[in-house]
């Protein structure tokens, strides 16, 4: 055997078994689960205007409500407080009182028992708290409704409210 | 039938909407580099681009806002950025600290307004 020959035997032997070292390493792969609250606005609520002196978000009434999703990861670490609104952001000059009432409710589920959060909120004024006692993604519904007067009619122009979507670490 | 269509709308309206995150859930507060003040890093991570603003509180048990230090309490943040918030409180104080919170700003005017304003807190955990 040659000295060529000899050196490429090396060569080779030492080659294969760096291939065969590096093919038994292990790769790892690693993830970090965290806790987390992500709100995502669904869709954005629109009044309709069944009669002169009333604004609704109801289907019924010829609105969309707003709704709103909350992603949590790990169950019972936040709760969800949806404030429905009590004023305009935005409308033409109002000389008269307003009469405002909202709700907001549970629309879809990915885990049948989130149905329970329903039955369990709580309300008060304006504001409903859900507990997030399950992880998994809720959405839900706020409805908002104003009656202006005593059946006055509400003067015409661009009218807009706020829904406050809050996830509070419990 | 009927609500697997509603759930699978859903998840498509869903897949288009604006989110915001805020983290992490329980924060602790570590020294920092002025003394008697200590400081934790929030992160917070936008996905609504109809908002561009969101202001940080800091608040006790009782929600009564306490006195903290940021770079900037009203944060301008791109769509899809995360950006690091460092609050930092006076170690004295720091025992009152409960919740830190985002609220999404909202503009008054221009474009469609948007209606959800969206507000996250954090619990700092004694």
């Amino acid at each position: 055997m040659s000295m060529l020959n000899i050196r490429n035997f090396i060569i080779l032997g030492v080659v294969s078994a760096t291939s065969w070292a590096t093919a038994a390493n292990e790769v790892q792969i690693s993830g970090n689960v965290a806790s987390k609250c992500t709100i995502y606005t669904s869709t954005n609520g629109i009044y309709g205007n069944p009669t002169a002196d009333v604004l609704s978000t109801a289907t019924a009434d010829g609105g969309t409500p707003a709704v709103i999703r909350y992603d949590v990861v790990n169950a019972g670490t936040y709760k969800a407080v949806i404030t429905t609104p009590v004023s305009f952001s935005t409308s033409p000059s109002l000389n008269d009182t307003l009469a405002w009432t909202g709700s907001a409710a549970v629309s879809e589920v990915t885990d049948a028992s989130m149905s329970a959060y329903d039955s369990s909120k709580r309300v008060f004024d304006n504001v409903t708290e859900f507990d997030l006692t399950i992880a998994g993604t809720v959405w839900f519904g706020a409805e908002s409704k104003v009656e202006y007067g005593y059946g006055k009619s509400l003067p015409g122009g661009s009218y807009k409210a706020v829904v406050t979507a809050e996830c509070i670490a419990l | 039938m009927i609500r697997l269509i509603a759930v699978l709308s859903l998840i498509l309206i869903g897949g288009s909407s604006f989110a915001h995150q805020f983290t992490p859930t329980y924060p602790r507060f570590s020294s920092s580099f002025i003394e008697g003040v200590v400081v934790t890093e929030m992160r917070l991570f936008n996905r609504r681009d109809d908002v561009e603003y969101y202001q940080v509180s800091v608040f006790d048990s009782e929600w009564n806002p306490i006195e903290f230090a940021t770079e900037n309490k009203i944060v301008r943040i791109g769509y899809l950025q995360t950006k690091p918030i460092h609050v930092y409180v006076n170690k004295k104080i720091v025992r009152k600290v409960v919740y830190i919170c985002t609220e999404s700003k909202l503009m008054k005017t221009g474009g469609v307004a948007p209606v959800v304003s969206s507000r996250i807190c954090s619990k700092v955990k004694s």
